[in-house]
């Protein structure tokens, strides 16, 4: 098999997964979900055949998808050092994840529609990473959105994910209208799309014009990875089963907004790299507060997973797109491990989410709660875990480069620290507080597995010199350019401090403010005021709804009105009323009576004389 | 005089065929039912077979000229009316989407419960047979002739078995379309006067007026009467108001070959006839139609989406993407008009595929209120799916060919520095069609099911799709992924067609790549590096 054989057949695989699932095996949930974890299993040795076949070198490979005049749009593969790392994580995380999917959805009836839309989505998340040009990208961004909306809304008799589902879809359709307007400037002004191409010409061009088409593509970055002011969608999306949570949520399509980003980062200048680096930043210390004021086991990861992208888009504007697209990697890991073992913890406690409703999970479901805990140090970044590596990384690049930012990303990693604490404390340690927390059960083999292997990867993960030498290139060039900037050990020190202290303060005040085991938040008793302006996140939310249902709709229904009774009411039917007037008018002349006649004739004479004489 | 083709005789059948057939089953009251099926699905069926196997036959060679000619004498020689057929590279595609809609829709209403059901068959086969009859016509008058045809069994389907308020939408709508067909009817007997050919082909007329261009305030004035004429009958903003009402009462069947294929007959005439022969009126006229296309996509987007019916809803919905295709064919140019063309084919099967599942919901639900739905997806599953994929294709999600549409003209419009600004406000449409599709979809199909619709789901025997609810929905979904997936079954013919008759824009690109050029790309390469 050759690269480019591999390639096909890895994005192809998925693909044929879902027709089959769709068409034949509607009603048929074991054999649906065999056939698409068979499919994933296959993603990722087919991606392993690819970067093997292809070693050190570029594969690109593209045929025209459809032409009119000049204009032209192919279909290509741009497999490179990045591609390849992106491909393996997607391809690992995405199988360890259909495995649990095994066992956490086993009981679901709409299983066969689950994994249908998990094979969806691998191929929708696939042609992302491996897509050569920009229009093939937006084609599969839309298709990864698309899939969302179908999982997050899997629940579909419930409100809640109905409302999701739809919400998630419009706020990325608005990033995306940015994204194709900037697609469509770039392809007049560079003449291509290709990834390549346009990285070969765009130094010909003013920087100027590449930066605004930079920002207008950022802007589906922005509706992708959930940054403001489009994050409102990644929190309600938790209404989705956790497994896609972990997969699409944390692990793989939020963060294709930054591998997007990574792909086209010659495109950008300072400026807007500045102002990416500042959204991050915002984002990161924003999520890292709302998350204290969230009980719901899944909110409070989603809220973590936006302060994530929030440092790796605060890596990408400080300039290192390796770096950012290490701590993707390392995130993957173990958000998708926190996730997971959250799927595990509601699994065990009969869907509860409300960890203040849990507690004592420590004893009840060991393997998960240590598996749950070595993700939270990694996320923390404690030492020697994966978390650590990338993010001490960031917060180098920051104190080089940037002081604000790097000051409020280490609040950020304080904050971190602080709400996973209160989580672990509050969920695992202590009494049970609720039946269904007393209750709970340590999960199945089908769903631990995938736990101990991602824990594996969330330990080891960050360990760059063990990773194969196709994989990481760019990451270990950014590094290596870290290295040996001025300052860089004194940096060094100051971070391992700063950021050590972060999370050791962290985790131990959370503990001793919310306690093990609290059976219910003590910042909500002590100090309602500041839990209730965390629990309203800034009234994104609120403003929206503002938006949507005074403005947006208003306008709707007014314009609705002008068309019914200005355009249809008065112009059509007020034309089809002037033509009968005239009728009226006309007929009321033909009364039958001679005298009227004679006297309408008499008018007309003297009406054609006054005309023949110049009167009138 | 062209050649003659052997295979042109398919042409005549395609058209004939269903007439034909209509002819039979309006004597069909004594028929039983399986009779009257057999002999509908010959007439539904023949169409389609007949252009699946035109389509095999196209040689793309013959730009500029017709595939399948044929000339018929018709008595009218002495003013330049043959029986003149044909088809080539703008008209094929339109040709197969009437007779893929046809058979969706005749299928879909040869299981209908209708009453009198072989009259309503005998009009849906004549409306078809119009249909054919107006793709195919290379004659003007002809083409003009056909689409009257297939008008006006459209008007007697909504006022005999329309929904409720048939009689006032019917009669607006007759009124309106009639009013925009005799306006199109001035400017197209102007151009034959003015020309000076003497002859309705459409060939002919091109050869004169490509040979002694009329003078631009002619050219303006007959443009201005085939504009706003076809712009009627596309429902182009403001001339729009027969259409939601109007298609909201009509019958399953009328609606989806209305809305679907007959609606494009404007467009089509834009884009084969208006634009190429009086390239000057168009350069006039096309910037204003921008607004009013803007006014389709904005405005009209918006009243969508304050619908609360759901048909009503979809009628303005596929008004407003009528505003796409005007763009596209305000262009002007080689992208445009083929962007254009690409919509039309989508939005024809997926307007039609909406319709037909709005029916669908129709007989579970009782009702169109989407306040009073929810909860469908539980009971029928497969329905559902239907009808998110097609809310999906018409919201323009790649994959279906309504994105082809829609991206290339934005690609066109983009291309001039004159039109680019246009892009952005365009491009809004696709967030409002997004809202409002998924809200529809959600009110119908996800959540709790209102109490009154609670009702009915638990007393009525609610099932899901039927085979005969199933079948045409996959041959239009299997359309537009066809579309969506490989629109060069398309586009390739009609590129060759499109270069002959519109002007390329000098194109200020820097450069061009290789990788553009589709002449060295027929097969996949490989590079290594």
């Amino acid at each position: 098999m050759t690269a480019t054989q591999s390639l096909l057949a890895v994005l192809l695989t998925p693909l044929l997964s879902a027709v089959l699932i769709a068409f034949f095996f509607r009603r048929m949930g074991k054999v649906a979900s065999a056939i698409s974890v068979l499919a994933a299993a296959c993603i990722f040795v087919f991606s392993l055949f690819a970067i093997h076949e292809a070693g050190n070198e570029t594969v690109a490979f593209s045929w025209n998808w459809l032409y009119f005049g000049d204009y032209s749009v192919s279909i290509g593969f741009l497999f490179d050092g990045v591609a390849a790392t992106m491909l393996t994580m997607v391809g690992l995380v995405g199988f360890l994840i259909h495995v649990f999917s095994l066992g956490y959805m086993a009981n679901d009836q709409g299983r066969a529609r689950f994994f249908g839309g998990l094979s969806i989505f691998m191929f929708s998340m696939l042609g992302i990473v491996l897509a050569d040009n920009l229009i093939m990208i937006f084609i599969f961004w839309e298709l990864v959105g698309f899939s969302s909306y179908m999982l997050i809304g899997h629940y579909l008799d419930t409100d809640e994910a109905a409302a999701a589902s739809k919400k998630a879809f419009i706020v990325n359709r608005v990033g995306d209208l940015g994204f194709l307007i900037g697609i469509v400037y770039a392809y007049w002004h560079f003449g291509t799309t290709n990834l390549s191409e346009m990285h070969g010409i765009v130094a010909a061009n003013s920087q100027w014009v590449s930066g605004s088409i930079a920002a207008l593509l950022m802007c589906g970055f922005i509706g992708k990875s959930a940054q403001f002011p489009l994050h409102v969608w990644l929190p309600d999306a938790m209404a989705g089963p956790t497994p896609v949570s972990a997969l699409i949520h944390a692990a793989t399509m939020v963060a294709a907004g930054v591998y997007f980003l990574i792909r086209i980062d010659f495109l950008f200048p300072v400026e807007v790299l500045q102002l990416i680096a500042w959204l991050g930043t915002s984002v990161a210390v924003y999520a890292g507060f709302c998350a204290y004021g969230q009980n719901d086991i899944k909110k409070i990861l989603a809220y973590s997973t936006l302060s994530q992208l929030g440092y790796m888009s605060a890596a990408f504007g400080l300039g290192y797109p390796g770096i950012a697209l290490f701590h993707l990697i390392t995130h993957a890991f173990f958000k998708a491990l926190l996730f997971l073992t959250a799927g595990s913890v509601i699994h065990g406690c009969h869907h509860e989410q409300d960890i203040f409703k849990m507690g004592g999970l420590l004893k009840k479901m060991p393997i998960t709660a240590i598996t749950f805990l070595i993700g939270t140090l990694a996320l923390c970044g404690v030492y020697g875990f994966a978390g650590f590596y990338s993010k001490d990384a960031i917060l180098i690049a920051a104190g080089l480069g940037n002081t604000p930012v790097f000051v409020l990303l280490t609040l950020g990693a304080f904050l971190t620290a602080g709400y996973m604490g209160r989580l672990f404390w509050v969920a695992f340690l202590g009494q049970p507080k609720s039946d269904a927390a007393s209750h709970a059960h340590e999960s199945p083999l089908n769903i631990l597995v995938p736990l101990i292997v991602l824990a594996v990867l969330s330990l080891g993960g960050g360990w760059i010199g063990f990773w194969p030498e196709q994989l990481g290139a760019l990451i270990k060039d950014n590094l290596d350019h870290l290295h040996h900037m001025e300052g860089y050990a004194g940096m060094h020190k100051t971070v391992l401090v700063a950021g050590s202290t972060a999370w050791i303060v962290g985790l131990v005040l959370s503990l001793f403010f919310y306690g093990a085991g609290a059976k219910e938040d003590r910042l909500e008793q002590k100090a309602a005021p500041i839990y209730g302006f965390l629990k309203a996140r800034l009234w994104f939310d609120e403003i929206y709804g503002y938006y949507v249902a005074k403005i947006q709709q208003r306008l709707a229904i007014f314009l609705s009105f002008i068309d019914i009774f200005v355009i249809k009411g008065i112009f059509v039917r007020g034309s089809a009323g002037l033509v009968g007037l005239v009728g009226i008018c006309s007929r009321s002349l033909h009364d039958g009576n001679i005298h009227s006649y004679v006297y309408w004739f008499l008018a007309g004479l003297l009406a054609l004389w006054a005309a023949a004489s110049g009167i009138l | 005089m062209g050649h003659l083709d052997t295979n042109s005789i398919f042409l005549l059948i395609a058209i004939l065929g269903p007439l034909a057939t209509g002819v039979v089953l309006l004597f069909g009251a004594r028929f039983n039912r399986i009779t009257l099926r057999a002999i509908a699905a010959f007439g539904f069926s023949c169409p389609l077979i007949i252009g699946l196997l035109l389509y095999s036959l196209f040689e793309p060679s013959l730009a500029g000229e017709y595939n399948f000619e044929l000339r018929l004498p018709t008595g009218l020689e002495s003013i330049g009316i043959y029986l003149h057929l044909g088809l080539n590279g703008i008209s094929m595609p339109l040709f197969l989407l009437a007779a893929t809609v046809g058979f969706a829709a005749g299928l879909y209403a040869m299981y209908s419960n209708a009453e009198r059901l072989h009259l309503y068959l005998a009009l849906l086969l004549c409306m078809l047979g119009g249909l054919m009859g107006t793709f195919a016509s290379v004659d003007v008058f002809f083409f003009y002739f056909f689409h009257e045809f297939a008008l006006i069994p459209t008007f007697l389907m909504i006022g005999i078995w329309g929904g409720a308020g048939r009689r006032g939408a019917a009669i607006e709508m007759t009124i309106y379309l009639t009013l925009g067909a005799l306006l199109s009817l001035l400017g197209l007997i102007a151009l034959y006067v003015q020309s000076g050919a003497d002859s309705f082909s459409l060939l002919e007329l091109r050869t004169y007026l490509t040979a002694q261009p009329l003078s631009e305030t002619v050219q303006n004035n007959i443009f201005a009467l085939l504009l706003f004429g076809f712009g009627i009958l596309v429902s182009l903003f403001p001339f729009h108001s027969w259409a939601p009402k109007g298609y909201a009462v009509a019958p399953t069947g009328a609606a989806m070959l209305h809305a679907g294929v007959l609606k494009k007959f404007g467009l089509y005439g834009l884009l084969q006839i208006a634009a190429p022969l009086l390239p000057a009126g168009a350069d006039h006229w096309f910037p204003w139609i921008v607004w009013l296309a803007l006014g389709n996509i904005l405005i009209i987007g918006l009243v969508t989406m304050a619908q609360k019916d759901l048909k009503m809803m979809l009628g303005y919905s596929s008004v407003m993407h009528m505003g796409y295709a005007f763009l596209g064919l305000a262009c002007f140019s080689v992208i445009g008009a083929g962007g254009a063309l690409l919509m039309m084919v989508a939005h024809g099967l997926s307007v039609a595929l909406l319709f037909m599942l709005s029916t669908c919901i129709y007989h579970r639900s009782q009702t169109f209120e989407l306040s009073a739905m929810g909860g469908l997806a539980a009971k029928a599953p497969v329905l559902a799916g239907f009808f998110v994929a097609a809310t999906m294709a018409s919201i323009g999600l790649p994959g279906f060919g309504n994105f082809w549409g829609e991206f290339t003209i934005f690609a066109a419009l983009a291309e001039t520095d004159l039109t680019r600004w246009i892009v952005a406000p365009a491009a809004i449409g696709i967030v409002i069609s997004a809202i409002y599709g998924l809200r529809a979809v959600a009110h119908v199909f996800f959540g709790q099911p209102k109490e009154a619709f609670v009702a009915r789901l638990e007393g009525g025997k609610i099932t899901d799709m039927q085979a005969f609810e199933k079948l045409p929905a996959c041959i239009l979904i299997a359309g537009l992924m066809l579309t969506g997936i490989f629109p060069r079954i398309f586009s390739d013919d009609a590129n060759r067609e499109l270069a002959e008759l519109y002007p390329q824009e000098q194109s200020n690109l820097p450069m061009i790549q290789s990788a553009a050029l589709p002449a060295d790309l027929e097969a996949p390469k490989e590079i290594k590096h």
